[in-house]
Parts: C-alpha cells; structure tokens; sequence
C-alpha cells in the first residue's frame, strides 16, 4: 500500500494547479498593471509591466466616473438590504421553526419556491409597479427589491437553523413568563449568529455585484450604484485606456479586499448556500 | 398578496372574538393569543416584502404576458389593456431572435453543467484527497474571480479579446497575418462568453465539491484501499456514490445560474455582433427597454424563462431518479 502519490504524478497535479490559478489571476494582474500604464503605452506595450508607473489614472477615473456617488450608494443598498434580510430572515425563521401554526406550510413553502425565483422572472413588473408606485428613482423603491430577493435563501437558511436550536430551551423561557420577542432578542438571535453571518456575507456579496434591477430602477445619477458607474467607463470612455482600467480596479478592489477578510465565511457560506436549489 | 394577510390575519382576529366569549380558563386561551400575535408580528414583515416584490410580480408577470400591455396607465378608458391569450407567446416563437437567444441560453448550459461541474470536481478532488499541499491557497485563488463584479468582468474579458487585448497580440506573435474577428463573426462571438463563464464560476463548484468531499469519512476511503481498490475504484465506487446528491444540486445551481448572465453579456457583447450573442434574459430587456415598450412580449419571456428553468430541474430530478433506481 503506498500512501504518497509518485512524483510523476505530484509534478503532473501541480502544474494542472498552476496552470489554472495562473489564468485565473493573470487577467486581473493584467488589470491592474494596465491600469498604471498611459494610453499611449498601453498601445505600444499591453502585455509587459509599465515602463513608468503613472498613478493619475485613479484620480482622474474616479471624478469622471463620480466614484464618491457610487460607492455612497453602493453602501447604503448592501448594508441596508442586508441588515433588513438578516433581521426579517431571522425573526421569520424563529417564527417558522419554534411556533406552531397551520398557516406555516403555505408561508414558508412560498419562500423557498422563491429559491428558483430570479431577478429576470420579475424585472419588469418590477419596473412598471415602481412606476405606478412612484418607487422609481428613490433609494427605498431600490432597497426593497434587494431585500424581497434575499429573502427566499435566508428564509430557509434560518428556518432550518432555528430548527437546531432544542425547543427545550425556548420552552423553559415561556415557563419562566418570557415574550416571544424577548426569547427572539435574547435567546434566538444571539444563537443564530452563525447563520447570521452566513446569511450576510452570501447578500452582501450579491448586492454588492447586482447590476441589472438598480440599472432599470434608476435613471438618475445620484442614486446609481458602482456597477452601474463602471458600466460607463465601456462605452464614451472605453478608447481611454487608461482610466477605464483603472476604473475596473476601483471597481474590483472592495469585493477582493471583502474577500481577503471573510475568506472562510464566504466559502462556509457558499457550500452553505448550496444546499438546496 | 390577499391570501397572505388572510392567512396571518385570521390567527390572531379569531382568537379575539373567541376567548372573550367562551368562558375558558383565561390562561391557557390567552397563551394562545398571545402565540398567534407573535407569529403574525415576526413572520409579517419578512411576508409583506417578499409578496410585494417577489411573489406578486411573478404573478403579475403571467398575468402581463397575455395582454397587449405596452406602456400607460393599467386601467384606463381611452387605451384599455386587453386580454389576447397567447399572442405574445406565439410571436416570441416566430421570432428569429428567440431561437438565437434560446440557442445561447442552451450553449451557456452545457457549458455550466458539463464543464463547471467536471472540472470544479476534478480541482476539488485533487485539492481534498492531500495530492497536493496549499490546498487552501489553491482553493482561494481560483475562487477570486466569483467575487469580483460581474459588470468589471465583462468588461475587462471584452478587453482581453479585443483587437488591442493580450489575446490578439500573443496570437500575432505566433502568426502574424492573424486577424481578430473573434467579436465581429456571428460564429464565433459565443466563444469568448462561454470562455469567461468557465473562468468564473468554475471556483463556486470547487469549494462545493471541497466541502462536501471532505465530508466522507477519510476511514471509508482507507478501508477501500485496505481491500486493494485503486485510486480511481475508490473515487468511482465510494466517493462518486456519495457525492451524486451534490452533483444534482450543482446542476440545480448551474441551470438557474445559466439562465441569469443577463449583466456578463450586456457588459461583454450588448448582445452584438446584430444580437448574434443575445440570451433569453438580454432578448427580455431588449423587448421591454428597446425601442418601443412591448411589456406583454417581455413578460412572456420571462414566463419563458421560469418555466424553462422549472423544467430542466424536473427533468434533471427525474434523471437523478431513475439513476438512483438503477444503482440500488
């Protein structure tokens, strides 16, 4: 019995490994570099480092594209879009998972069917109920959508949580007098903190890259946010080198950085987030 | 949207005319109430938002795709919206478009399913059973690209292929009289989308496949090899078995997933060259947002689109089954 793979073979598996992590990363590494480079050079020299390193790509892509706006909006809709997930994912959930009632089945059934449920399937009543509304162009009419869709996953990813939790300890609390509410705030919530972040992490990252609804839902500058900005620097501004890469990189930068810091939670999160289509 | 709040509302209403009348002891029938009020209070904010703009648009949007809807007022007397059964799913037959976006739709399928997949699986593999060290090196590098913003995806691939991009200038290296048409010839013009899909997901099947493999029992896989099974006997008869639910659920995910790269196209082609690149969802807002509004068309896609997707699942559900027969 032999337990080490033969070096033939570990030479083979590594350069398969190399070979894939290194067009993995070799565009964005292309990215960047471009993004340091003149547009003049960039036509003379678009695969080599720069042979001077300019940095006044950034501050020239970032007032263009108005980058201040675009992130200012791009924050408000993640974290508020994620916080109300959370909060109603998991006071719903609890719900679901702790109280009996009969109307259970058809409300959380409705949830996770929601699951298969895309931002196509509703995109353009979307539009036209925002418009009847008076909803368009308003952070609210943005912010709601982005909550409605997190929903079914967080719905279901509670639910079955909470379900974990022993009843025993929520039914010592309603012996000893306690509220619903008080067991959910000081019982439930606390325990759930897992999924919690779970749950965050998958919507944060979704809001954050979301392109299509905040696309069709807002015609004014002051609320897009940053996929929308960048979408600019490809059309009017893409012959400008440049700034349109140093665009990309702003624009790539916080989700890597996001990525760098919860680097576990995310991947615990997406085999999480797997469990069921 | 009405079914919900009924559903809700008749808890705790019911309960109030009640316990006054019937002469129960009040504790037991005032625990009650009291539960039905909670639920309604926790479950009903998480409901009013999702029915509002989730369950009810999707109804709507049926709804929607049998009338001749296309812009104004729902209810007016002057341009009064009428119901014309399946017109709007008869024209999308008829056109050229749909079947070219369909087609699409279908290319970016296979090459989720029988690509992402496979590959995710075989990097995971490698990466769980100690083949290789760095296993969580490897694992974070090829997940990057996930994380980064579909729009700067599209656009920066749409660069790496264009005539001034590092593609271009490493294949005039090696052939000098080589052209870049690769975005202009209506052949060709899928292939750096599917390229860029493979690129990007890829990672997502990976860490599923990581984190369920390092579920089986590594006891399991010893004894196998114990009894003499060979490397690829204990990958095709112990972990392949255990695996197959994930394998469905990854193509649960990669089905839906395919039938959603709505933003990666709209940045990379816009659907061009003459909507030769165009998928269901971009043929969707095209319908809607292009030229003069035809919401009944663009709502039938949509419809189109859900149930497409609704069937794929079932049909992958009914394979899943009839395999699972079989192995027993």
């Amino acid at each position: 019995m032999k337990r080490e793979t033969s070096l033939p073979a570990r030479v083979l598996l590594y350069s398969v490994l190399l070979i894939f992590t290194f067009m993995t990363l070799y565009p964005v590494f292309w990215l960047i570099m471009s993004s340091f480079k003149t547009t003049q050079e960039f036509q003379v020299n678009r695969l080599g480092l720069p042979r001077r390193w300019i940095l006044t790509n950034y501050p020239l892509a970032w007032k263009i594209g108005g980058f201040g706006h675009l992130f200012i909006n791009s924050i408000i809709y993640t974290v508020g879009s994620t916080l109300a997930v959370v909060l109603l994912s998991l006071s719903a959930g609890f719900a679901f998972a702790k109280i009996k009632s009969r109307a259970t089945p058809f409300l959380h059934g409705s949830f996770v069917i929601g699951i298969l449920l895309s931002a196509e399937a509703v995109l353009i009543p979307l539009f036209l109920m925002a418009n009847a509304a008076g909803l368009t162009d308003t952070r609210i009419g943005i912010l709601l959508p982005y909550i409605g869709m997190g929903m079914p996953k967080g719905i279901y990813l509670c639910t079955e949580y909470i379900k974990s939790i022993p009843d025993s300890l929520v039914e010592s609390a309603r012996i000893d007098g306690a509220s619903y509410p008080r067991i959910f705030a000081s019982i439930i919530a606390p325990m759930a903190k897992p999924v919690a972040t779970t749950l965050a992490i998958l919507n944060v990252t979704g809001v954050w890259n979301e392109f299509m609804l905040v696309n069709v839902l807002t015609s004014k500058a002051s609320l897009k946010s940053l996929p929308v900005g960048i979408l600019k620097f490809s059309g009017a501004l893409s012959s400008d080198y440049g700034k349109q890469f140093a665009a990309l990189a702003v624009g790539m930068l916080p989700m890597l950085i996001f990525y760098a810091i919860f680097r576990n939670q995310i991947t615990k999160g997406v085999s999480a987030g797997a469990v069921k289509g | 949207m009405k079914a919900s709040a009924a559903g809700v509302g008749l808890g705790p209403g019911a309960t109030g005319v009640v316990s006054p009348g019937s002469m129960k002891p009040t504790k037991v029938s005032g625990a009650k109430h009291e539960e039905r009020w909670a639920y309604a209070l926790l479950v009903m904010p998480a409901v009013l938002v999702y029915w509002a703009v989730m369950a009810f648009p999707a109804f709507f949007s049926v709804g929607l795709s049998l009338t001749n809807y296309n812009g104004g007022p729902l209810w007016s007397s002057m341009n009064p919206v009428k119901f014309i059964g399946l017109s709007n799913y008869i024209k999308m037959l008829r056109d050229p478009f749909f079947s070219v976006s369909l087609k699409n739709n279908m290319l970016i399928i296979l090459v989720s399913v029988f690509g992402q997949i496979p590959l995710g699986f075989i990097l995971a593999y490698v990466l769980s059973r100690r083949l290789v060290g760095l296993r969580d090196f490897f694992q974070s590098m090829i997940y990057v690209p996930t994380v980064i913003s579909t729009i700067v995806v599209g656009i920066l691939w749409q660069s790496i292929f264009s005539p001034y991009g590092p593609i271009t200038e490493i294949m005039q290296q090696l052939n000098p009289m080589w052209e870049n048409t690769l975005f202009i010839n209506p052949r060709t013009a899928m292939i750096p989308v599917l390229i860029v899909i493979l690129w990007m997901y890829t990672g997502t099947y990976l860490i599923i496949f990581l984190a369920n493999l390092q579920k089986i029992d590594p006891e399991v896989i010893e004894a196998a090899k114990i009894d003499g099974a060979t490397e690829w006997q204990a990958l095709r008869y112990v972990i392949l078995p255990a695996l197959s639910g994930v394998v469905v659920t990854s193509a649960i995910l990669a089905i839906s997933g395919s039938l959603q790269s709505f933003s990666l196209i709209f940045a990379m082609t816009a659907g061009n060259p003459a909507r030769r690149t165009s998928v269901l969802s971009l043929y969707m807002y095209d319908a809607a947002f292009r030229g003069a509004p035809d919401y009944g068309l663009a709502n039938a896609i949509s419809t189109f689109i859900v149930a497409l997707s609704l069937v794929l699942i079932a049909l992958l559900k009914f394979v899943e089954n009839r395999a699972g027969g079989r192995e027993e």
